[in-house]
């Protein structure tokens, strides 16, 4: 069975210059912040933002560069006194958070494939892309426990 | 002492508590380590389990296998690409600057052999990225030339990797034997091997991990396989007298260029560098030699003041190649003063390398890299400040 028959075809995706502030208040009403594939405008799929992401905010900048830096000390964060002003909402933008480095699927691998791919890495949602890497839909872990509940008749 | 597991224990734990101190002085953990593992080395308290000190060499080849892994991210096309020629430029006349002053100080100045000089040289060229990152992320510092100091700080410990493996097999070589006219090539051709084997070795590897990787199930099983390999790597670079730096820096390099999922190895070993990492810089600590160090305060001022004139000049020349602002010609060799766990390793190696200078070379190494992770930072910020990258009020 190939990922595209499972998952789910409406994606909210942002583009990288929208502003923290319109970022946040698309999913003010959410329970969790979900995994937000970044687009061009062609919709080809050029990065992710998690909450870790958002997290990144509180902290200085630089965070793919820091990745090659071997012996840093982990920069102790403490949100809740963090001094960030206000314009942060509106001078960061989604390029300056988004991850370049990420895990997404092509739309007609597995579903043994992605489910292994998402035990591997700990993701429990991933962006799915067509051959030429536009978004084409997300798919979660609990889109592959559907699968197989319904293919045993205990879901409808 | 003799109880090893309680010495490890111990070395862990006093880690983690100076590391907690010496922050408040916003010093970096690395120098807390160091300096713990001066005090309870043999030379002061004589804390450290004679079986754990013997081990040294060998914690010191992993964890450098380990970096050298890490910078081999470097090289990933997409990397390389974003760098910008002002970075290249810097980053590489820089090391070559610090390695070019320290050889010629040490050969013309200090008469030592020029082996030795070289090695002293191809040391001098490492920086510490770590401690330059911490002054950043303090100070908030943020512009251009804080973006050019980090992307030069990032890249230059790999040409760093490469001057000394080069700069290695060329002194082993002239150390075996007499130097004649005609033995310079060989030398030449001795290094070029060293580096094309390892290539080669790295390369093979990454293709191994790489097909392996596919019947990776779990997280466990990832960081089991990247050790696995690395550690593969390190030991056949050894076995071939290859060198470990380099195949473990290709391995690195190759497979970020192989595997689209390839960052996953790199972070899957966060897990477990930490406490590696303390042991390496206690354990360098411990064995410095305070014996000797009374006759090593000339080396030592020549290696300081001429590492740092290498930078700056070098810098200063790269930055005019390039076309880069003024503040970054002026100020960025400064900011690339710290020096710490590649310089390190590398002084480890030429230790057990070179077994009559290797304890000069070692003892001055952890000497200066004191001085220079308590001096360097201030240096950064100097640089920070005078680049207006930050404010201090």
């Amino acid at each position: 069975m190939q990922v595209r028959k499972v998952m789910s075809k409406e994606v909210i995706s942002v583009r990288r210059s929208m502003k923290l502030r319109e970022l946040l208040g698309i999913f003010k009403d959410f329970h969790i912040f979900p995994l937000v594939p970044v687009v061009e405008d062609d919709n080809r799929l050029i990065g992710v933002v998690s909450f870790r992401n958002i997290l990144d905010v509180f902290q200085s900048s630089h965070p793919d560069v820091l990745k090659l830096v071997p012996f840093l000390d982990e920069e102790e964060q403490n949100i809740f006194r963090m001094d960030i002003s206000e314009d942060i909402g509106d001078l960061v933008v989604v390029q300056d958070i988004m991850d370049l480095e990420y895990i997404y699927i092509r739309e007609d691998t597995s579903l043994e494939e992605v489910y292994k791919l998402m035990d591997v890495h700990l993701k429990e949602e991933l962006p799915v892309v067509d051959r030429s890497g536009r978004l084409v839909g997300r798919v979660g872990i609990f889109d592959i426990i559907k699968f197989l509940f319904k293919q045993k008749g205990i879901m409808s | 002492m003799n109880n090893s597991i309680l010495g490890l224990g111990f070395i862990l734990t006093a880690g983690l508590v100076s590391a907690k101190l010496i922050k408040k002085f916003s010093f970096p953990a690395v120098t807390a380590y160091l300096l713990l593992g001066i005090l309870i080395g043999p030379s002061i308290l004589n804390l450290v389990p004679k079986d754990i000190l013997n081990s040294s060499g060998m914690i010191s080849n992993v964890v450098l296998g380990i970096i050298a892994f890490g910078i081999g991210q470097n090289f990933s096309r997409f990397h390389l690409r974003r760098i910008g020629k002002t970075v290249i430029w810097i980053s590489v006349l820089e090391a070559c600057g610090a390695l070019i002053l320290v050889t010629a100080a040490f050969y013309f100045l200090l008469h030592q052999p020029f082996y030795i000089s070289l090695i002293f040289g191809s040391i001098a060229s490492a920086t510490a990225p770590a401690a330059t990152v911490m002054v950043i992320r303090e100070y908030r510092a943020r512009g251009n030339f804080t973006d050019t100091l980090l992307g030069v700080v990032a890249i230059d410990d790999a040409w760093c990797l490469i001057i000394f493996a080069v700069s290695l097999a060329i002194s082993q070589a002239i150390y075996a034997h007499a130097v004649a006219a005609s033995f310079i090539i060989r030398v030449f051709l001795n290094a070029l091997l060293s580096i094309a084997g390892s290539f080669i070795l790295g390369a093979f590897m990454a293709v191994v991990l790489s097909i392996i990787y596919r019947f990776v199930r779990t997280q466990a099983e990832l960081l089991i396989l990247t050790l696995g390999l690395i550690f593969l790597n390190i030991g056949i670079a050894i076995w071939l007298n290859l060198s470990v730096l380099l195949a473990s820096m290709f391995l690195g390099a190759m497979l970020v260029n192989l595997n689209r999922y390839s960052f996953k190895f790199f972070d899957s070993l966060k897990m477990i560098d930490s406490p590696l990492f303390l042991l390496f810089f206690v354990l360098a600590g411990a064995n410095l030699e305070i014996g000797i160090l009374n006759n090593l305060s000339l080396v030592g001022l020549t290696y300081l003041i001429f590492r740092v004139a290498g930078k700056i000049l070098g810098v200063n020349i790269g930055a005019k190649a390039s076309g880069a602002a003024s503040s970054v010609r002026k100020y960025l060799g400064f900011a690339l003063v710290p020096q710490a766990g590649v310089a390190l390793g590398c002084a480890l190696i030429a230790k057990s390398d070179f077994p009559e200078a290797g304890n000069m070379i070692f003892t001055t190494i952890v000497a200066t890299t004191v001085i220079y992770e308590l001096v360097g930072p201030l240096c950064t910020k100097y640089a920070l400040r005078k680049a207006e990258d930050i404010i201090i009020h």
